[in-house]
């Protein structure tokens, strides 16, 4: 596997019509203004970057894409389902919207009182309505793709990091989402471990996966996605493709916290 | 002591167990919608529970027991004793139930709601799917010794005329001139009761206790 091969050549992914659109998108706690008017439209197969320091707004920012936090201002439309800023959404439209957006967690949040399996089962019987056999034969496919396939009966504290944040993946894409969000997927483990949480990604980037990763890992950044965000302040201050925004950043701003983190 | 005294203060037994289960029951379920009032988003329903959960804890068991039995009964309803002490200590458990709840809900890590609503779970499945099970584990120490303090309070029943051990003892005691081995069997009864329910709660504790978020 090449380390510099882009999942998708990157005309190709421009001419596609997005699969999810932000518009400007602002968000405010209070007074504290932590995102203003972003925008973003994200193609079929596409997988995005963001990178930017810490506080800049990266995880309100997926937060807000599927309404953990609603936005301010602005709108996001995925599919057909559009959110509006301002008028609370019914819930068949949250249902619809975060039936099609899988998430994936920094503290992997898996559910310890349930086995491995249950945990990849449960919300396709609760929301896709699929039979307890149906879901855990789904389950079984996906544990085997994360490569955990023996694991399926244990309880999740029985597992490792690396092995809980696979599990966490295959839960999220148990309901077919077309989206996949990642909020620093890989920052609560060692190395070594993240490597493991890496590839996974990787493999599903190279499968034709529309993702979104918020990340510290700038050669994940710059090796597996299509585009680069930088965020700082709650705006993003540059965005282009990987190779181009990593190497040869425009902004001073973006040159600033590159440089920062150039050694990582 | 007598074969027919021992026998008179075991029958106050199943008065004991049947309070305290009911009253146990009574607080476990109203105790739901009292915690989830308490957490509401709405001020007025977290003013209203929380105006129930201080009076209900504020004004002894013997006041309240008393306030059901002697002052209900004047007017419209009709209670037997059982029933007074049942309602009355229920409502008190249900307060203090609620109260455990909230502390175990604290206990468990956010991330794991935000999971849930991540996957698309609805509100109900939320609770009863992935919180529920949690909050049990965490609650369920807090609940059990509850639960020996409920067993030994059941004993005031005995004022209003409730035919448990508190009150066979004293009635045993009256009518023979004997105190000390008679209400020393009734406490032991008591720690024989309360046992069980310690055990049980120990064994669940170890088994249960690693699966939850925190
Ligand atoms: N629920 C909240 N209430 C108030 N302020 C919040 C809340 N959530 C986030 N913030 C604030 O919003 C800002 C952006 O936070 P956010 O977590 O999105 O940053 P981030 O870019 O993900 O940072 P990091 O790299 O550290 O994860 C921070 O200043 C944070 O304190
Ligand atoms: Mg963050």
């Amino acid at each position: 596997m090449s380390l510099n091969s882009s999942s998708i050549p990157q005309a190709d992914v421009a001419s596609r019509p997005p699969l999810l659109r932000l518009d400007a998108i602002g968000k405010t706690f209070g007074t504290h203004v932590v995102l203003e008017d972003i925008d973003l439209s994200l193609a079929a197969g596409e997988v995005v970057a963001i990178i930017g320091p810490s506080g800049s707004g990266k995880s309100t920012l997926l937060r807000c894409i599927n309404q953990l936090e609603p936005p301010t201002t602005g709108r996001v439309t995925i599919g057909d389902t559009t959110i509006e800023a301002g008028h609370t959404p019914t819930r068949r439209e949250l249902m619809a919207l975060r039936r099609n957006i899988g998430m994936v967690f920094q503290s992997f949040n898996l559910f310890p009182h349930l086995t491995v399996l249950r945990n990849v089962s449960l919300a396709q019987e609760r929301v896709m309505g699929r039979t307890r056999e149906q879901a855990d034969a789904v389950s079984m496919q996906l544990l085997a793709r994360v490569g955990l396939a023996d694991k399926a009966q244990q309880f999740p504290s029985r597992c490792s990091g690396g092995q809980q944040q696979r599990i966490a993946i295959a839960r999220a894409l148990a309901l077919d989402p077309q989206i996949m969000l990642f909020d620093e997927p890989t920052s609560a483990l060692d190395p070594e471990l993240g490597l493991e949480v890496l590839a996974v990604m990787r493999e599903l980037a190279e499968g034709g996966m529309t993702m979104i990763v918020v990340t510290h890992e700038m050669r994940f950044a710059e090796n597996v996605s299509d585009r680069v965000i930088i965020m700082a302040d709650g705006r993003i201050v540059e965005q282009g493709p990987s190779g181009t925004v990593m190497r040869n950043p425009q902004t001073e701003r973006a040159q600033r916290f590159l440089h920062a983190v150039k050694d990582r | 002591m007598t074969q027919d005294m021992l026998l008179t203060m075991v029958s106050g037994v199943p008065w004991t167990i049947a309070l305290t289960a009911v009253a146990l029951l009574i607080g476990v379920v109203l105790g739901i919608p009292l915690c989830a009032m308490r957490m509401s988003k709405l001020v007025v329903l977290r003013m209203v529970a929380n105006t129930l959960i201080l009076t209900l804890r504020a004004i002894p068991p013997i006041v309240w027991l008393f306030f059901i039995f002697f002052g209900l009964d004047t007017g419209f309803v009709s209670l037997n004793p059982f029933q007074a002490a049942a309602i009355g200590l229920g409502l008190i458990t249900a307060a203090n139930m609620a109260e455990i709840y909230r502390g175990a809900m604290s206990a468990i890590h956010s991330g794991q709601s935000e999971a849930s609503m991540a996957l698309g779970l609805s509100t109900y499945h939320r609770f009863f799917d992935v919180l529920g099970p949690q909050l049990f584990r965490v609650a369920l120490p807090s609940a059990a010794s509850y639960a020996i303090g409920l067993l030994k309070d059941s004993a005031i029943a005995s004022t209003i005329g409730v035919h448990e051990i508190a009150f066979q003892a004293s009635h045993v005691s009256q009518r023979t001139f004997r105190g000390l081995d008679v209400y020393a069997v009734a406490g032991l009864l008591y720690i024989l009761l309360s046992l069980p329910i310690a055990w049980a709660s120990r064994w669940a504790d170890l088994h249960l206790r690693a699966r939850v978020a925190r």
